[in-house]
């Protein structure tokens, strides 16, 4: 038994909001691993993806959720994708190399990002205060995700529901992002 | 006092009465009344004074082009000075002050200027305050600054909230009168994702203020219906209360909407917001502007544009006067005629400039043809006017038509210039449009009815089909084409008083003539000489007579003499909506450590150093200064151990099996050679051969690398080497990520950092300085399992470390680790302990890596290695860089040692003058060392590798500070490095 503990302490961790209906949420235990696909052996790399999680990697722009492994893959460049899933404790980079057999290169990335749920009838209202990205379901479908800029940070955006969006920065950050979202929702309240 | 002007009729809401405030006086209005039509129904023709000469003025348009009647809103923190009456929604409670009075509105004491208009004519500051040369800015600017400008600014912080946003369409509409609505109509049907933006209240434009039916219904009908029609479709966003103020590129159109402005009490939402609106194309129905006649006094309250006058009228059931003439050089003019009759109000004469004029029977009306308004007689209000053919008839108000203008602004953002169209006599968008936008309506000089209809159904159509939308079949409802013959007539000859030409700036006509007189014949420099088409009307009402008159003057045609340029913003825009919501302590975004709870619990004060805040210091019980802190931190973590949270570091795993050769590139020196398990330190160049960053690379793996940067750096080099993998070298296999907030990174400095790791490391790693000497690095565990890595690294120069656990664990680490460093009395240190430790061992950081220094600059020249090719090696080595006597980096000491050593000072040779001509170099870095017991600094000095022990000067004139101060190694503790190997 060691003589310390360390406690796990993500920037956002519990908090959970409710504004008149639309909910903003820090999701728990959420896991994210970079995946990079080694140049000239892409196929070799695909193959073990699907193998790993039963599903072939989306085109770039889009993601999928797998019934194998209960994860969600991202695909974010030709040659780099994410792996979204729940994981209560460290070395989730290790797991998904595990699981690709070590065909593609990963990086975890779960405490270089920090997560915001917004769900409800006004989260593409309060979006339109700091999202310049076109949220219309005809060009930001259910599944579909991109890189953009909020409010000077950078976020990864995905539409996980009609509305319901997965908002993910930079966890140094938190609380700017934070108070950048929470000021939209108000705002349009 | 009792709506003496409110006739039948109107849009406005008489179910629901309004209280408002003007000056002192309490009055009211009905809801849908602007400001202005209110205070005309209460006969308060008198609203404001003139920039120049403080003139009495009253409302002169019924929109946002209004040139007087400018008011200040509100008091206190949410005064705001210059807004356009015309464009302020009353609503319960208003309050609203006059503007440019010393003394009452009625009686303004600056008043007196109009009696000295003589001597201020254009330019006359130029030519009246020139001598005495040094009265200029002690006396008369101060007097002419508290003397001009309209409204007054409250000082205070403003109280309000703003907010912006981002939109997208397929076809923005802007403005939605009948071409507008006809565009929108036509893109909803056919599928398209409309945004209809208008900057009234009340959507339907001109339809809102004529008599002209559409398919039948009155105009406002149609216009209700077609907005109902219009909102009841998913794909179009209506958007009244916004104006497009600016036409940017690739479609980009900004646009100002106004969300509380008319409420009491907007519920802390932000008062305005501006929207950056993302167009696939768009079509510009923004409309047409009437213009004045100049003529002698034409200023006076209760003179107003004749389609201003039938807005009051039809829309707002407010008439100008009981007594109205017309005066117009068109048919449009004779419509204010009849619409006013037809309410009831008597029109005492028609004034047309013209010999022909239309057929048309005005009850109790005289006719004067070829002939025009000379003068006005009254002060504060007009009492009755004089004609060319010397005929005074008295009137309480007078409508003015001289043509309507197409609202060309927007067509221009992007350096389109109009053209000249002699039927109109105006112009209208001509050259190249911005990209995407088509031009419908009265904006396109369609200025009758069902040619605005017509018209903004076949641009959107166009549109449409460019994008690839089928277009719904829609007809184009019946309307009539009322006549609009117009003549070129822009101000009467006959006057012998001032005739304006620009109301809000107060140019008049023999302003115009006497700018041509001296010279100033250009558009452009007219503009700039008399002031005309400045300040918050752009000269919307003013500017085509303006260079009309300018044509006639210098015997050209008006389309010779041209326009000035048309720039964003079309209407004002305040700096508050601009800023939006960033503001005080969110005006950027702010990082935060991952030990910065902890940091703040012990004491800790900040420094924002980028975007983060460090600690940099942190303060115990009894100490008195920020001195005694880090002198303390400093000490304790060279004679003990330390704990820095350096987090902030840039860190980038880089993984491929290209990774080695990759960094070989990137980097001077080579990385290819270093071990597994390994750590090397790194410099970067830039292609000029100037140092660029450096850190330390440990290899974790074969195929991977962790990179730190500096933490000022750290997103521009992960940029640069993201250049270099992509567009360089994309045959590698490299890939780059960052990981710069994924791991909590402490140092771990001083003789006693091994101990106090052995108590945190779980115990089946090996720290010892054999299985983990200095410069390795690996993956350990600590506190029962969680994955860390290990690096055995030193800024400081003693035995240290550096550990990384995930960055949830960031504060608890930093807890464990004094905890556990108790026993040796462990000490956080901050970032100023961290500067004189470094400084105290020779390392360089930003001050030294300025940008202007080379790797030989910083005793660093063999790191560039000639075995390979690196970025910015071949130029590194050109003759200038390499030369002998190059500055050197050094340490430096005061020879008194009691002196304290200020960076930035320049050194000189002991007996040279002090100029630039005999400059050796300069102090980049100094630090009180409390080890040494004396200020200790770094700096560049010519040769200086070469100079140890001599004496130079330290010179700051800033400071008026000159010292003795002694060359010496930049090392100052351990130079031989023993500490950090042990």
């Amino acid at each position: 038994m060691a003589e310390y503990t360390l406690i796990s302490e993500p920037p956002l961790a519990g908090y959970d909001q409710d504004f008149d209906g639309t909910s903003l949420v820090a999701p728990q235990d959420l896991a994210l691993v970079s995946i990079a696909l080694p140049l000239g052996e892409e196929e070799k790399a695909l193959r073990a993806i699907k193998s790993a999680y039963g599903i072939d990697l989306p085109d770039v722009g889009r993601s999928a959720t797998t019934k194998k492994q209960d994860a969600r893959l991202l695909r974010l460049a030709q040659d780099q994708a994410f792996v979204l899933f729940t994981r209560d404790k460290p070395g989730a980079a290790e797991m998904v190399g595990d699981l690709l057999k070590g065909k593609a290169y990963v990086t975890d990335q779960t405490d270089v990002w920090t997560g915001l749920r917004l769900s409800g009838s006004l989260s593409v209202t309060a979006l339109e205060r700091i999202c310049p990205i076109d949220l219309h379901s005809e060009s930001f479908g259910q599944g579909q995700v991109a890189r953009t800029m909020m409010e000077h940070l950078g976020v990864l955006v995905l539409r996980e529901a009609d509305d319901t969006f997965l908002l993910l920065s930079a966890s140094s950050s938190a609380r700017s992002f934070l108070h950048a979202v929470e000021t939209s929702i108000e705002n349009v309240l | 006092m009792s709506q003496k002007n409110r006739i039948d009729g109107g849009l406005v809401n008489r179910e629901k009465s309004v209280k408002f405030r003007f000056n002192e006086k309490w009055l009211r209005g009905y809801e849908g009344d602007t400001l202005a039509s209110a205070l005309l129904a209460n006969g308060q023709l008198l609203v404001g004074r003139s920039f120049k000469y403080h003139r009495p003025r009253g409302v002169f348009t019924s929109g946002s082009e209004e040139p007087n009647a400018l008011v200040q809103l509100r008091d206190g923190a949410r005064q705001e000075p210059n807004t356009r009456a015309t464009m302020v929604e009353l609503f319960d409670g208003l309050y609203a002050t006059s503007q440019n009075h010393r003394g009452s509105l009625e009686h303004d004491l600056l008043a007196v200027n109009d009696l000295l208009s003589p001597f201020l004519s254009a330019g006359f500051y130029y030519k009246t305050f020139m001598w005495p040369k040094a009265f200029w800015e002690k006396l008369y600017e101060p007097i002419i600054r508290s003397a001009a400008g309209l409204g007054k600014l409250s000082m205070l912080p403003d109280a309000d909230s703003y907010d912006k946003g981002f939109l997208h369409c397929d076809l923005l509409v802007i403005g939605a009168g009948p071409s507008g609505l006809m565009a929108a109509l036509t893109a909803g049907r056919s599928g398209a994702r409309v945004i209809l933006a208008d900057e009234d209240f009340r959507m339907g434009g001109r339809l809102n203020s004529e008599t002209l039916e559409v398919a039948g219904q009155s105009g406002p009908d149609w216009a209700n219906n077609a907005v109902a029609e219009l909102r009841s479709m998913d794909n179009v966003r209506l958007m009244s209360r916004t104006t497009v103020y600016g036409a940017y590129d690739h479609g980009i159109y900004g646009a100002l909407e106004r969300r509380t402005d008319h409420i009491a009490d907007g519920a802390g939402k932000p008062r305005q917001v501006l929207w950056r609106l993302y167009s696939k194309r768009a079509v510009l129905a923004a409309g047409a502007t009437e213009r004045p006649i100049a003529f002698g006094n034409n200023d006076r309250p209760g003179v107003m544009l004749a389609g201003a006058a039938r807005s009051y009228s039809n829309r707002f059931g407010v008439t100008p006067g009981q007594e109205v003439a017309v005066f117009t050089n068109n048919d449009d003019g004779w419509r204010t005629a009849q619409d006013l009759v037809a309410k009831g109000v008597h029109i005492p004469a028609i004034i047309d400039s013209r010999d022909s004029v239309p057929d048309i029977k005005i009850d109790g009306a005289k006719v004067y043809t070829d002939t025009a308004v000379m003068d006005t007689i009254g002060r504060k209000g007009v009492k009755a006017i004089t004609l060319t053919n010397g005929k005074v008839i008295p009137v309480d108000a007078l409508a003015v038509s001289g043509g309507w203008n197409p609202n060309v602004h927007l067509t221009c953002h992007q350096r389109g210039r109009p053209e000249w169209r002699d039927d109109l006599c105006a112009f209208v968008p001509g050259g190249d449009l911005p990209v995407g936008m088509a031009v419908a309506g009265a904006a396109n000089g369609a200025l009758t009815l069902a040619a605005a209809l017509a018209e903004g159904h076949a641009q959107a159509a166009v549109q449409l089909k460019d994008l690839g939308f089928k277009v719904a079949k829609s007809d184009v409802p019946e309307a009539e084409d009322e006549p609009r013959n117009c003549a070129a007539f822009w101000h009467v000859a006959e006057s012998k008083k001032r005739a304006w030409v620009d109301l809000q700036n107060d140019v008049t006509v023999k302003d115009i003539k006497l700018a041509n007189t001296e010279g100033f014949r250009s558009v452009e420099l007219l503009k700039r000489y008399t002031t005309m088409g400045m300040a918050t009307d752009q000269g919307k009402t003013s500017n085509i007579a303006g260079l009309a008159i300018l044509a006639e003057e210098a015997g050209k045609s008006v389309p010779e003499v041209g326009t000035t340029i048309f720039r964003p913003p079309y209407t004002p825009v305040p700096i508050g909506a601009f800023a939006g919501r960033s503001r005080g302590k969110d005006f950027r975004p702010y990082r935060l450590t991952p030990s910065h709870k902890w940091a703040e619990e012990y004491g800790a004060s900040f420094v924002t150093v980028g975007n983060w805040l460090r600690a940099e210091w942190y303060t115990r019980d009894g100490e008195k200064g920020w001195r005694d802190s880090v002198d303390r931190e400093a000490q304790m973590t060279r004679e003990s151990v330390g704990i820095c949270d350096v987090t902030t570091l840039g860190k980038i795993d880089i993984q491929g099996k290209d990774a080695a050769a990759f960094l070989d590139k990137v980097y001077s020196n080579t990385f290819s050679t270093l071990p597994v398990g390994k750590v090397r330190y790194g410099l970067m160049l830039r292609e000029d051969g100037i140092c660029y960053d450096d850190g330390t690379t440990a290899r974790m793996g074969e195929n991977h690398y962790v990179m730190t940067t500096t933490t000022a750096n750290a997103v521009l080099v992960f940029r640069r080497l993201e250049f270099a993998r992509q567009c360089l070298w994309p045959n590698m296999d490299v890939h780059l990520i960052s990981t710069t907030d994924g791991w909590a990174q402490f140092a771990v400095a001083g003789p006693k950092s091994r101990d106090l790791l052995r108590k945190v490391i779980d115990a089946e790693h090996d720290i010892s300085n054999e299985a983990f000497p200095f410069m390795a690095c690996g993956h350990v565990t600590v506190c029962g399992g969680i994955p860390a890595r290990l690096f055995r690294i030193s800024f400081s120069g003693e035995l240290a470390y550096e550990i990384a656990v995930p960055a949830r664990y960031g504060n608890s680490m930093m807890a464990v680790l004094n905890e556990a460093g108790a026993e040796f009395d462990a000490v956080p240190y901050g970032t100023e302990a961290l500067g004189v430790m470094r400084i105290e061992k020779g390392h360089a950081t930003g001050n030294e890596l300025n940008g202007q220094t080379t790797a030989l600059n910083i005793g660093l020249g063999k790191m560039v290695s000639q075995k390979k090719e690196c970025i910015g090696q071949v130029l590194s080595q050109r003759p200038e860089m390499i030369r002998d006597d190059a500055i050197k980096l050094m340490g430096f000491r005061p020879v008194d040692r009691s002196r304290k050593l200020i960076a930035g000072a320049h050194f000189l040779n002991k007996n040279d003058p002090a100029d630039m001509a005999h400059d050796q170099g300069w102090m980049t870095s100094v630090a009180y060392s409390p080890n040494l017991g004396h200020h200790i600094g770094l700096g560049f000095i010519k040769h200086g590798d070469a100079r140890k022990g001599e004496i130079v000067r330290a010179v700051s004139p800033v400071h008026g500070v000159a010292m003795d101060v002694e060359i010496v190694s930049a090392h100052f503790v351990d130079p031989e490095g023993e500490r950090l190997r042990g």
